[in-house]
């Protein structure tokens, strides 16, 4: 089931709210458990049980290490079993195939095998189910006796899918006691409609150029169509991805759940470090909390240091996806990292702010063409047609055609990742200031609220791109 | 004290050694040793149960690997294996018109499509398979299947229940990105040659 869709929108959320708020307070976990279980089962019926397997391993697990908390050694065998266990599950669902196809690639053979398709959100489960135990480990968290809080914090429907991955330290005492009141409901609604508009009426339109462009023949892309394609392909999956965890945020929000934030206008930043701050921030902090500061993150040589921004980087490339260019992805970020830690960032930083911006921008476009390329070899040909090589032109009529159609589109997309948003949301959001402005918000939002509806009707199938990681 | 005791133990236990060497191995107060800290079991409840959990796991993917998976294999290959049972006396092969007219998909959209058909409208007797090139399409392809299953299920009822009982026992599979479908009075063979094919 998609957040987007009418079922979701007019039969799901409001039963799943009506029940939610009806039942007496020591049941509402129960509820929103239930509602979760019956959301992912809809969409994936058969691995369901296999989520189900994952949320008793590691409550286990995280009993188990916590049991053993006075020696340290067993807890640490501990540890060690649930991370292997989850990331072993992981690894063979998303790698399996990539590790055959380079087997059959490199060697010559030509090995069948099985397939099995990737479980819906099983990358972000198994990420929070991970930091649930480390955490335990560590003893920042003790574990949790409940098994109904430890299943609701795994597969809570509104993170579930795509995201944001939520660290169990942050939701512990929500999981028990959490505020309601009405204030908070309106604003949950209002970050579910905003997200919704992102998703249905921003991304989706968006994301048809960029399918126009990639539908082009080779050979006759000029390099403005080129750009075009790219950055119409950057505008999608922004406002598609926080579309959904602005979506996520608010529904958390209307139960009770308080989320942190997983963007933060990342096209504004003047550095690819500051990029990172802000986009899929809970991803980059999953990794930097699990795996760059236990490997000694910035804490030790410079050598060492760069080694573990390379390696941290690849596993954030390949947690994307299993191929190639997924990895390379992460490496070219890693490396840029590398660079503006070490050889440029001092001297990026004295330079005027628009060359900054225009410095972060560029290189953020050409690590999107790795990312939406199906294989290394288009993606650098794209790239080169970006930059002249292999372009029919430097700008043609199609180019134009597609500005011209839809500059409309564009200058939302620029506004809406950028302050021009928070300007829109400071005056929907001044309902604090009286009466007019309250109505006025209200007409706003409704207003998003139908024309994402109309537009949903009128669509077909529109999942997230974040679904297949 | 016996004499037998004196002798076995001697001075030391008559002065008292043997009690002060039991302090001094086993502790004077019982209380110290309950008090004591336990040693951390190496197994506990929870230990076996992440064990049986992650058991579980392993055993719902092998069922999934052996009933559910699909197969890298050629298309052509796995078409074969299904091709060699058909019976081409009752069945005909159909082109990509007849997909088009009967399920509404295109065949050029798809890796491969295998399509077996009755001669005669009197029959309900089909084979089909399709290998698609993306997971969205899987959906898609299920979805005309169903439709068509249905709509034939409705047209045969009135004329021929028995044909109408045929398209209710229809074999339908989807392993990986293979769609297959058929309605036979073999159809379990050839669903069986569909499974052993990939």
């Amino acid at each position: 089931m998609l957040f987007s869709s009418i079922t979701f929108l007019f039969m799901f959320l409001p039963v799943t709210l009506a029940v939610y708020y009806l039942a007496a307070p020591q049941m509402r976990n129960l509820v929103m458990l239930a509602a979760s279980l019956f959301f992912y089962a809809w969409g994936e019926p058969v691995y369901i049980i296999l989520m189900l397997l994952s949320i008793l391993m590691n409550y286990y697990c995280g009993l188990d290490i916590d049991g053993k908390r006075e020696n340290p050694q067993f807890a640490r065998r501990s540890l060690v079993f649930g991370v292997l266990a989850n990331v072993a599950v992981l690894a063979f669902f998303k790698y399996y195939g990539l590790v055959m196809e380079t087997v059959n690639g490199v060697f010559p053979v030509d090995i069948p095998y099985r397939v099995l398709p990737l479980p819906i959100g099983i990358s972000f489960y198994t990420f929070q189910a991970l930091s649930y135990i480390i955490d335990v480990y560590r003893g920042e968290v003790r574990a949790q006796k409940k098994l109904i809080h430890f299943s609701l914090y795994i597969c809570m429907f509104p993170q579930l899918i795509a995201g944001p991955i939520v660290r169990y330290i942050d939701i512990e005492e929500q999981l028990m006691q959490r505020s309601f009141g009405i204030v908070k409901f309106g604003r949950g609604a209002m970050f579910f409609i905003r997200g919704l508009a992102k998703k249905v009426v921003i991304a989706n339109s968006i994301g048809s150029v960029y399918e126009e462009v990639t539908r082009l023949p080779v050979g006759t892309v000029s390099v403005l169509t080129a750009w075009v394609g790219c950055i119409a392909y950057a505008f999608q999956i922004y406002f598609d991805f926080s579309g959904y965890s602005d979506m996520a945020v608010g529904l958390g929000k209307m139960f009770g759940f308080e989320f942190r934030r997983n963007f933060h206008y990342p096209y504004v930043s003047k550095s690819i470090t500051e990029f990172w701050r802000r986009w899929h921030i809970s991803l980059s902090t999953w990794f930097r909390e699990y795996v760059y500061i236990p490997l000694g993150g910035n804490r030790c040589s410079g050598q060492r240091n760069m080694l573990n921004l390379i390696l941290v980087w690849a596993l954030t490339g390949l947690w994307h996806g299993a191929e190639w260019n997924f990895l390379l992805w992460g490496l070219y970020y890693g490396a840029l990292l590398i660079l503006e830690k070490f050889v440029w960032g001092t001297l990026m930083e004295r330079l005027p702010g628009f060359v900054q911006h225009i410095y972060a921008f560029v290189l953020v476009m050409v690590g999107w063409v790795f990312f939406f390329s199906p294989s290394l070899g288009a993606a650098l040909d794209h790239i080169g047609m970006m930059f002249g090589m292999g372009a029919s032109a430097l700008a043609d009529r199609q180019a134009v055609f597609l500005l011209t159609t839809h500059w409309l589109l564009f200058v939302l997309c620029i506004l809406g990742s950028s302050r021009g948003w928070s300007l829109l949301c400071a005056f929907t959001e001044s309902y604090k200031k009286g009466r007019t402005q309250r109505i006025m918000s209200c007409v706003v939002y409704m207003g998003m609220f139908l024309v994402s509806v109309a537009f949903l009707v009128t669509e077909t199938f529109n999942p997230f791109l974040y679904f297949r990681f | 004290m016996t004499e037998r005791q004196e002798a076995y133990y001697g001075e030391e236990y008559e002065n008292g050694y043997y009690e002060e060497g039991y302090e001094e191995n086993f502790g004077g107060d019982y209380g110290e040793y309950e008090n004591a800290p336990r040693e951390t079991p190496s197994f506990s409840k929870a230990g076996v149960m992440k064990w049986g959990a992650a058991f579980l796991i392993l055993v719902y993917i092998a069922l999934l690997l052996i009933y559910t998976s699909g197969s890298t294999k050629p298309f052509e290959e796995v078409a074969a294996s299904v091709e060699t049972l058909i019976d081409k006396e009752n069945l005909v092969k159909q082109d990509a018109q007849a997909l088009k007219r009967y399920y509404g998909l295109n065949s050029a959209d798809y890796e491969g499509v295998l399509f077996y058909s009755a001669e005669f409208s009197i029959s309900a007797q089909e084979v089909l398979l399709i290998e698609v090139k993306t997971e969205q399409q899987v959906q898609e392809v299920r979805d005309a299947v169903e439709e068509r299953l249905e709509s034939r299920k409705n047209t045969f009822e009135g004329y021929a229940p028995e044909q109408a009982q045929l398209i209710k026992q229809a074999q339908t599979q989807v392993r990986g990105k293979f769609v297959f479908m058929a309605v036979s009075p073999e159809a379990e063979a050839y669903a069986a040659a569909f499974t052993k094919g990939l």
